[in-house]
């Protein structure tokens, strides 16, 4: 049963291969084409040509109703993430996975990083939604800050990051979780499956900003 | 009085539905400054959204997606025009623009580093601009990208004529690129838009959105193209969508290509 239903797909992928590879020279002249591939792993990026997440001049509007801008994150090391406040599941996961992160590091050095969480939902998570998300995870300290926008800076935010979304008629939202370190200058430096449950590679990469 | 109120009340009635019937006919299209009123319709998406994934079967006949009227440019945007955003707002100028927005080949083709064209390429589509310089062209007009199912919609024009319709990327996308010719050197499609097949590829506001339909990656099958993706297409005939979506799944907001270019939407409020 098994094979006959595999037989199909791999007949239409061997189609499907063929024509990108023989009729297809305007996607092969696209530049950089070979860079595409988001590697799911935690990877470090080397990104010579890339500047500062900070050149984004987007308003958002903090939990505490306040204007934000990225450049606010300037100074400081950054842990950045992506979420909607009514996800179930890898929402809560990723906000648990950067709050483990957050306390790997050393005692003295917690206040030396900055932790930033956008939503996706640019018409349901209001500040007051926010601010009861945060109040559910148990996020106090003033070194977090979860922000909301409008849909044009949440889509410049996440195509910066290399995140892929998409909203579903529900109203929700279908995205990579992805967990991204800025430099104190607002380049990336690291990003991660926000899913990967080993948080070694977020706090090294942490740690070396640090030191 | 009261008949001069009816008066007014039956002008009013009967400039709406004119404003109707323009806004559904195509012939008889309502065109304001270089954009076109694209009616409200529907389209079938090469991969069908979770929401109208119900059952099992895949082709569906009906709308699967409707889309709201909106405003697009007629024709990709020019040199010429892109020409004069970067003289407005220098920040946009090959030397001074933001690597975070761009890959090096920004604009690559220009003739020289003030950026300026050779006058025959002026009213050609302007390629090698990245989709982060794409988004701050249309804002500077006021209008934004149009999103994947905006574009897909026009393209498909209402379902006139698909089969030539294929046939003519279909032929287009099998051929080596040439030389760009100016836009607007076809005839418009049903909605009065020009140059949606057979010149350049064009970015979306949502060119970062999932191809693969949410299923087939909640169920733990990541291959996207490779394995359930390419199954669940709603129209397995349809390789050019696929191209297209897969083209777009494999951009990142800094790339530039030399068939790569743009066209602006707007909201119709």
């Amino acid at each position: 049963m098994k094979n006959h239903v595999m037989k199909k797909p791999l007949k239409i992928n061997l189609l499907l291969s063929l024509l990108f590879t023989y009729t297809l020279p305007a996607i092969a002249e696209n530049h950089e084409h070979e860079h595409h591939h988001q590697n799911k792993q935690d990877s470090v990026i080397f990104a010579p040509s890339s500047d500062s997440v900070f050149n984004i001049t987007d308003q958002w509007v903090s939990a505490d109703v306040k204007p934000f801008q990225l450049s606010h994150l300037s100074g400081k090391p950054t842990v950045v993430a992506m979420v909607y406040t009514s996800c179930q599941y890898v929402c809560p996961l990723t906000v648990q996975n950067i709050k483990r992160i957050e306390r790997a590091l050393p005692a003295n050095q917690v206040d030396k990083v900055n932790f930033a969480i956008f939503s996706f939902d640019s018409e349901r998570d209001t500040p007051a939604k926010l601010a009861e998300f945060a109040k559910k995870h148990s996020i106090t300290s003033s070194s977090w800050v979860l922000a909301q926008g409008h849909a044009s800076a949440v889509r410049k935010l996440a195509v910066t990051l290399g995140i892929k979304y998409k909203k579903v008629k529900s109203g929700d939202y279908e995205h990579d979780a992805t967990i991204s370190i800025l430099d104190s200058h607002g380049i990336i430096k690291y990003q991660s499956d926000a899913m990967n449950k080993n948080i070694d590679g977020a706090t090294g990469a942490l740690k070396t900003l640090l030191h | 009085m009261k008949s001069n109120q009816l008066t007014f009340i039956s002008i009013l009635v009967l400039s709406n539905c004119l404003f109707l019937a323009a806004s559904v006919s195509a012939e008889d299209m309502v065109r304001v400054d270089d954009m076109v009123l694209v009616p409200k319709g529907g389209f079938t998406p090469f991969f069908l959204k979770k929401d109208d994934t119900n059952n099992s079967s895949v082709l569906a006949t009906s709308p699967a997606t409707s889309v709201d009227a909106f405003w697009l440019d007629a024709t990709p945007v020019t040199y010429r025009k892109f020409l004069a955003f970067v003289n407005k707002h220098p920040e946009w100028h090959q030397s001074n623009i933001k690597k975070i927005f761009t890959d090096s080949h920004y604009l690559e083709h220009w003739k020289n580093a003030q950026g300026s064209a050779d006058s025959a390429d002026l009213d050609k589509p302007v390629v090698n601009v990245s989709w982060f310089a794409a988004v701050a062209y249309c804002e500077a007009q006021d209008k934004r990208l149009p999103s994947t199912d905006e574009w897909e919609y026009t393209l498909t024009d209402n379902d006139r004529d698909t089969d030539n319709l294929q046939k003519q990327i279909m032929a287009w996308y099998s051929v080596p690129n040439k030389a760009l010719p100016v836009v607007g050197s076809k005839p418009a499609n049903g909605f009065g838009i020009l140059d949606m097949a057979g010149l350049i590829w064009e970015w979306t506001e949502d060119f970062n959105s999932y191809m693969a339909p949410p299923d087939s990656r909640n169920s733990g099958d990541k291959t996207l193209f490779c394995g359930s993706g390419s199954l669940n297409a709603s129209n397995l005939g349809d390789y050019a969508a696929f191209m297209r979506y897969s083209y777009r799944e494999s951009l990142r907001g800094n790339f530039t290509g030399k068939n790569l270019g743009f066209r602006c939407a707007k909201d119709t409020k």
